[in-house]
């Protein structure tokens, strides 16, 4: 399959090529025979870290949940070298979702419960009221499915060779 | 006349037996006669006889003068006539009560409504112009004096007022009778007035026509507009949510969104496992087993080895039940594999764990995929993968996908593949 897109600087193109260069980043180190479940288990992470965070980069902050992703991909990465920050972190989680949840009474929708499992799907979905969080679900919903595209082919073509 | 006034004024003046008051009186009624002749015809009042214009003098204007003013062709002769024709009737100034008096009255409404109508008038002149029509004769009796100048412009004030307010009636007037250009401005200055009260006319305010029914605060109106934007993105959702044609309602879908992001968010991490277990495959280049040969692939594994990886998996505590079923698992793959015994049996033993809790649902099953044929197998996990799911939340798939990659060691990465992308069959066609 051709993964050359037409158009150079469409999202599609941008998450291909970001997705890529974090592929080879990751499949560099060989060292250990890596059909051990573990070290499976840690690429796929990675992997699934990479997907995300080339996705968000691709969309560039533009969006609300590209900069909840950016920033959680951050704050993971900084708890996890200094535990001292970890607290910091959680404390923050723990802010923004109290603030969600005093949103979430202010604007008073019909759709409560299921604008709240919305939330907690979109990333940074806590504090938008339903105008803005549905706006942001369809560019959301635009980007998963490129990236769902873009690896689907990339699988493809390793399982090919 | 006027040589019967001067009579007057001579008898006064002979026989100087008249008072100041007389005289003054005397002269006023002259002043009247002039006013008189001034803005009526001068035909009638000519023609007429002495008691008539005594009776135009006075107040009392009765239905002799409206005799008078009605029989115009009587007392004009065409040369009068003529010379009211000749006479300016400006269009603007046709508020001017004296020269439409000048005129017979049919005649002269008719002539000078044709005539300002060729003008550009303007809408409230127009209007004025329309009703004079109707009541003009009643006008020109009121204008002979001077309080009925008055009332005269004091209607005609009142009609320009209720020009607004009529403004659609005598629009449809326009429309129907006279078939003009200002008939066509009329209506293009009063759409374009209700158009105008629609838009902005302030920067400051919009102005919104409220419909029949409907409460006109600003609350509720921006209710209606919050709500309006939300129906708009939910239409733009549905077109990208394949299958939603046939929901309506917003909760249904919200509901069917909810369950295509979970499935997206699924599906990526899916791809990611697989792409991570190809690139191990990639790099070592390990062997693509053909499927034949895989059920002796798998017996060759021994169960024993196994069996404490399983059970040192802390996340997970059998129940009994499951225990009998892994011991059963393992007693079966010591033999060698008859593929649909096995199947039916895990089939038994996957509703039956499926009472109890979600996660271990997938332990059987993965056993069940070690014994048995990789088809089977897959179905057997893509079925205990659903129902799983059916029943879990969303946290415990990062531990679903640590539990497949663990309970899979013994498999060849084309089995896994070939799970995993039935895997994604399924989640494509929920």
């Amino acid at each position: 399959m051709d993964l050359q897109n037409l158009n150079p600087s469409s999202l599609k193109s941008r998450f291909t090529a970001r997705f890529l260069r974090a592929l080879t980043e990751i499949n560099a180190p060989k060292t250990i025979s890596s059909s051990s479940p573990r070290e499976i288990f840690q690429r796929y992470r990675r992997i699934k870290v990479a997907a995300d965070k080339s996705m968000a980069y691709s969309v560039r902050s533009r969006r609300i949940w590209s900069r909840a992703t950016l920033w959680r991909l951050r704050t993971r990465s900084r708890s996890r070298r200094l535990v001292s920050f970890g607290r910091r972190a959680s404390v923050k989680t723990r802010t923004t979702a109290s603030h969600g949840k005093e949103n979430k009474e202010h604007h008073g929708a019909v759709l409560g419960v299921q604008a709240e499992e919305l939330r907690e799907l979109v990333p940074g979905g806590e504090a938008m009221d339903l105008c803005n969080l549905l706006d942001e679900t369809a560019h959301y919903i635009k980007c998963l499915t490129t990236q769902v595209q873009v690896m689907r082919t990339i699988a493809n073509l390793y399982s090919i060779e | 006349m006027l040589h019967t006034l001067e009579s007057l004024e001579s008898c006064n003046y002979d026989g100087m037996d008249m008072t100041v008051l007389e005289r003054q009186a005397a002269r006023l009624k002259w002043q009247q006669q002039y006013y008189v002749v001034q803005n009526n015809n001068p035909v009638p009042l000519s023609a007429s006889s002495v008691p008539q214009s005594q009776g135009l003098i006075g107040s009392n204007l009765g239905s002799g003068q409206m005799v008078e003013l009605k029989r115009p062709e009587v007392f004009l002769g065409t040369d009068d006539l003529q010379d009211f024709v000749n006479l300016p009737v400006s269009g603007p100034d046709f508020g001017e009560s004296e020269k439409l008096d000048l005129v017979p009255p049919e005649a002269a409404a008719d002539y000078c409504i044709s005539r300002t109508f060729n003008c550009q008038m303007t809408t409230p002149n127009i209007a004025v112009m329309k009703e004079e029509r109707e009541d003009v004769i009643l006008e020109k009796i009121e204008s002979t004096t001077g309080s009925g100048r008055v009332s005269f412009n004091k209607r005609k004030a009142e009609a320009v007022a209720d020009h607004k307010s009529k403004d659609k009636r005598i629009r449809g007037e326009g429309e129907s009778e006279v078939k003009t250009k200002c008939s066509t401005e009329i209506s293009r200055n009063s759409s374009k007035e209700n158009s105008k009260a629609s838009e902005v006319q302030k920067p400051d305010y919009i102005h919104v026509r409220a419909r029949r029914g409907q409460a006109t605060d600003s609350h509720s109106l921006a209710e209606r507009a919050r709500r309006g934007k939300i129906s708009n993105k939910m239409k733009c959702l549905q077109d990208l949510v394949p299958g939603c044609n046939k929901i309506t309602g917003k909760a249904g879908m919200l509901d069917e969104i909810i369950n295509y992001v979970q499935s997206l968010q699924r599906q990526v991490e899916f791809l990611s496992m697989k792409i991570a277990a190809l690139n191990s495959s990639v790099e070592l280049s390990v062997q693509n087993l053909p499927m034949k040969e895989f059920p002796a692939y798998v017996a060759n594994f021994p169960a024993a080895a196994k069996l404490p990886e399983m059970a040192g998996l802390p996340c997970f505590q059998l129940n009994p039940l499951q225990k009998e079923s892994v011991r059963f698992m393992l007693n079966e793959s010591l033999h060698p594999p008859q593929t649909e015994g096995v199947a039916r049996a895990s089939v038994c033993i996957t509703e039956q764990s499926l009472s109890s809790s979600s996660m271990t649902v997938i332990f059987p099953t993965s056993m069940i995929f070690n014994c048995s044929s990789s088809l089977t197998s897959c179905m057997m996990f893509s079925n205990a993968l659903h129902l799983s799911n059916s029943y879990c939340s969303n946290c415990n798939h990062s531990q679903l996908g640590t539990w497949i990659l663990k309970a899979f060691t013994t498999c060849t990465i084309w089995d896994f593949i070939k799970i995993v992308e039935l895997n994604f069959v399924f989640y494509v066609n929920r």
